[in-house]
C-alpha cells in the first residue's frame, strides 16, 4: 500500500512541469538568418533589425491573440551553406514557427531544404536566384525581386535607354552573380544585342588588368559586371578606368551599396546599377522609416524588406488564430496590402513579384535614372 | 575557347603589349613579396607563414599615413615626398614588426623541430590577420591615390604612373637587396650565416643579429609592396596578405627556394602567366594556370629554376 502511494506520489510529481509548461507565459518564436559577422555583417544585421521594427509595430497593435510575447532568435550564417544548414537545426529545435532569412542565395537554398522538412515557413528578403522558389518548396516565401527578373530589365535598359548593341559580360562564379551573367546573356540575345563575350573572375581576386584588357580590345558598347560583392565591384571599376575602357559599365543590386562609391570614388561615377524599386513617397514607407530609424538607425538595403516580410509572417499568423503551418500559409496567400517596400501580394509559387529600375551613379550618389514603364526620368 | 584578339596585326599587337605591362606589374609585386619567403628560408629554413601578414600591415599602415599627411595638407603640396615619407615609415615600421614577431614567436623555438617554428608561424599568420581584422574592420579601405593618376598612353596601350612607379621601384628594390647582399660585408655575413651558423659565430658574427635583419630586410619590401598594391588597386582589405601571400611563396618556390635572384624571376614569370592565361584563355582558370607552371617546373627541377641542392641553400 504504501509502495503503491510512494509510485502514485512520484507519478503526481512527474506530471507536474507538464501543468507548468501550460501556466507558463506563451512566446510565439520567430528566427532570423543572415550574415551577422564576416564582409556581409551590414547587411545580415540590417534585416534583423527589419524583423525586430516589425515585432515592434505588432506588439503596438496588440501582439498576437493567444501569445504573450513574440520573440526573435536571429541566426548567424556567415553566407556559408553549412553554417546555414547549422542554424536551420538550430531554429528547428527551438521551435519556431517562422523565419525571415537568409541573405546569400547560397545559403538560403540549403537551409530552407533543412527547414522544409518540418514545414517552417521561410520568407527571404534578399535572396535573388531563380531557385529559392522554383523548387516546389510549399513553405518558401520571398521578398525581394528574382535574378530572372532583373536580367531582362537590365537588358531592356541597356537597349532602350542606353542604346546598347553589343555587350561583354563578367561574373565572379557564385550563384548568384553566374545565374544572373545567364540571364543576362540570354536575354540579350532575345532582344537582339550581340554578346561579344564572357569571362569569369575569381572571388577575392584583386587584378582585373587581364579581363579587363579583354573587355576593351572587344570594345562593347556595355560590359556588364555581375559581381557578388560590391568592393570587387570597386576594384574593378577603379581598375576599368585607369585602363581607358570606353563601355558604360552597368551592373547590378549588389553594387547598390554606399561602400561602392566610397572606395570607387570617381570610377563610380556613370556607372549604372539595376535595384528592386521602394517608393519611398508612400505613407507605408515613411511610417516605417520613421520607426526604422529612431531605433535602428539607417535603413541598409534590406531591412525594409526583411520588415515586410517579417510583418506579413506575423499578420498571417494572427489571421489564422493558428502556428500550425498549413493554415498559415493560406492567409499568407490571402495578403493584398501596401507593404513598406511595395504592394505585397504572394504568387503561388511564394514569389512576391519586383519592378527593377537603373539607377545612376552621379556626383557620388545612386540617383534614379530609369524606370520599365516611364523611361528615363528627368 | 581560345581568345582571338581583334584580327588587324597591330590591334593584337598593342593587345599583347598591354597584356605584357600588366603582366610585368602583378609580377613585380609577386617578386617583392617573394623575397621575404625566400630571404628567410635561406638563414633559418622556415616558411614564415606570416609573411603576407607584413604585407597587409604595410597597406594599412601606408593608407593611414597617407590620409594624415593628407590630413595635413602636405599632398596637396608636395603629393611624391608624402609618398616617399610614407614608403619610408611603413617600410621602418612592418621591418620593426618582423623583428618582433620573429624574436616573440620563432626565436624561442630555434632549437625545436621545423614543425613547431612552423606551426609558430602559421598561428602568428592567424593573430595578425585577425588584429587587423579587429583595428581596422572587415570593409575595404579606400586609397588616396587620385594624386598620382594620369599615366602615357600610345594608341590603345596605356601605362598608368603607378604601373611605372611599380616596376621603377621595384628594380630599384630588387638591385639595392642585390647590392647589399653580394656586395657588403653585413651581406657578407647573412651569406656566410645561412652556410653554417656555428662557423659565422666563431668569427664573431652574432647570428641573431643577422636573422632579425634578414626579417626586417624581407617584411620592408613586404610593406613596400603593400603600398604599391593599395595604391594601384585602390583599396586594402584585412585579408589582402592571403592569396598574394601564397602566389609569392609559390614564386619563391618556382625560383628555387633561398635563392635571391630565382624569386624575382619566379615572381615576374607567376605574374605574367597570370595575365597571358587570362588575357589568351579565360580568367576563371588565372590561379590554376600559375600552379600547373609551378607544377610542371617543379616536377623537372624539383629544386626550382635557380635552385641548387636543397641541403645547401644560400642566401
Amino acid at each position: 500500500m504504501r509502495k503503491k502511494l510512494f509510485v502514485a506520489l512520484i507519478m503526481a510529481l512527474m506530471v507536474i512541469p507538464f501543468l507548468m509548461g501550460t501556466a507558463t507565459a506563451k512566446t510565439l518564436k520567430i528566427g532570423s538568418m543572415g550574415p551577422l559577422t564576416g564582409p556581409y555583417a551590414a547587411d545580415g544585421n540590417d534585416i534583423k533589425n527589419g524583423v525586430l521594427c516589425a515585432i515592434d509595430v505588432i506588439n503596438d497593435q496588440g501582439g498576437v491573440p493567444g501569445f504573450d510575447k513574440i520573440e526573435l532568435f536571429p541566426q548567424d550564417t556567415a553566407c556559408d551553406p553549412r553554417q546555414a544548414v547549422a542554424a536551420a537545426n538550430k531554429l528547428i529545435n527551438l521551435e519556431v514557427v517562422g523565419v525571415i532569412g537568409a541573405y546569400c542565395s547560397s545559403a538560403t537554398i540549403p537551409a530552407s531544404e533543412t527547414l522544409a522538412e518540418e514545414d517552417i515557413i521561410m520568407i527571404t528578403p534578399a535572396s535573388t536566384n531563380e531557385k529559392v522558389t522554383d523548387r516546389g518548396l510549399p513553405y518558401m516565401f520571398r521578398m525581394c525581386g528574382r535574378d530572372d527578373d532583373q536580367a531582362p530589365a537590365a537588358v531592356k535598359f541597356m537597349k532602350e535607354a542606353l542604346g546598347a548593341k553589343t555587350i561583354f559580360i563578367v561574373d565572379d562564379k557564385t550563384t548568384y552573380s553566374q545565374g544572373l551573367a545567364d540571364g543576362v546573356d540570354k536575354a540579350a540575345r532575345e532582344m537582339g544585342i550581340t554578346v561579344l563575350g564572357r569571362d569569369h573572375v575569381n572571388q577575392g581576386d584583386k587584378d582585373f588588368s587581364a579581363v579587363l584588357t579583354m573587355a576593351k580590345d572587344k570594345n562593347a558598347d556595355v560590359l556588364y559586371m555581375s559581381l557578388q560583392n560590391h568592393a570587387t565591384g570597386s576594384l574593378m571599376a577603379i581598375q576599368a578606368k585607369r585602363l581607358g575602357l570606353k563601355s558604360t559599365i552597368v551592373s547590378e543590386d549588389a553594387m547598390f551599396h554606399p561602400n561602392f562609391i566610397s572606395v570607387a570614388k570617381d570610377a563610380a561615377e556613370g556607372i549604372y546599377v539595376t535595384y528592386g524599386y521602394t517608393d519611398k513617397t508612400t505613407d507605408a514607407y515613411k511610417t516605417f522609416e520613421k520607426r526604422f530609424t529612431a531605433k535602428y538607425g539607417k535603413i541598409g538595403a534590406y531591412g525594409t524588406y526583411a520588415y515586410d516580410a517579417a510583418y506579413s509572417l506575423l499578420t498571417a499568423i494572427k489571421n489564422a488564430g493558428s502556428t500550425e503551418p498549413a493554415k498559415v500559409k493560406a492567409e499568407m496567400m490571402k495578403l493584398d496590402y501596401d507593404g513598406a517596400s511595395k504592394h505585397i501580394k504572394f504568387k503561388p509559387n511564394g514569389d512576391s513579384g519586383s519592378s527593377y529600375v537603373a539607377f545612376k551613379i552621379d556626383g557620388g550618389e545612386y540617383k534614379l535614372y530609369w524606370t520599365p514603364e516611364n523611361g528615363i526620368v528627368k | 575557347m581560345l581568345y582571338q584578339a581583334n584580327p588587324q596585326a597591330e590591334e593584337a599587337m598593342e593587345y599583347f603589349i598591354q597584356q605584357l605591362i600588366n603582366g610585368l606589374t602583378l609580377g613585380g609585386l609577386y617578386a617583392l613579396i617573394a623575397l621575404g619567403y625566400t630571404m628567410v628560408y635561406g638563414v633559418i629554413q622556415l616558411i614564415n607563414f606570416a609573411h603576407g601578414e607584413f604585407f597587409a600591415a604595410g597597406g594599412y599602415v601606408g593608407v593611414i599615413l597617407l590620409n594624415f599627411f593628407a590630413g595635413r595638407g602636405l599632398m596637396d603640396t608636395h603629393p611624391w615626398l608624402g609618398l616617399f615619407g610614407a614608403f619610408a615609415l611603413t617600410m621602418a615600421y612592418c621591418a620593426f614588426l618582423a623583428m618582433a614577431v620573429e624574436k616573440v614567436a620563432y626565436k624561442p623555438l630555434r632549437h625545436q623541430s621545423r614543425l613547431a617554428v612552423l606551426l609558430s608561424a602559421l598561428g602568428m599568420s592567424i593573430f595578425l590577420q585577425n588584429a587587423l581584422m579587429l583595428t581596422q574592420g572587415v570593409f575595404d579601405k579606400p586609397y588616396p591615390g587620385e594624386k598620382f593618376s594620369g599615366g602615357l598612353v600610345f594608341g590603345d596601350i596605356r601605362i598608368s604612373v603607378l604601373q611605372m612607379m611599380i616596376v621603377g621601384l621595384t628594380i630599384l628594390l630588387l638591385v639595392g637587396l642585390n647590392l647589399l647582399v653580394f656586395k657588403t660585408r653585413i651581406g657578407m655575413a647573412m651569406r656566410a650565416t645561412a652556410q653554417d651558423k656555428v662557423m659565422t659565430s666563431l668569427v664573431a658574427i652574432s647570428s641573431n643579429r643577422i636573422i632579425s635583419l634578414t626579417f626586417a630586410i624581407g617584411a620592408g619590401l613586404a610593406a613596400a609592396a603593400g603600398i604599391m598594391f593599395g595604391l594601384y588597386y585602390g583599396s586594402v582589405r584585412y585579408d589582402m596578405g592571403f592569396v598574394p601571400g601564397i602566389k609569392a611563396f609559390a614564386a619563391a618556390v618556382l625560383g628555387g627556394i633561398g635563392n635571391i635572384t630565382g624569386a624575382m624571376l619566379g615572381g615576374l614569370i607567376i605574374g605574367m602567366v597570370e595575365i597571358f592565361g587570362a588575357g589568351y584563355i579565360s580568367g576563371q582558370y588565372k590561379d590554376v594556370f600559375a600552379f600547373i607552371i609551378l607544377i610542371a617546373v617543379l616536377y623537372f627541377k624539383p629544386t626550382g629554376i635557380m635552385g641548387e641542392n636543397v641541403d645547401d641553400t644560400r642566401v
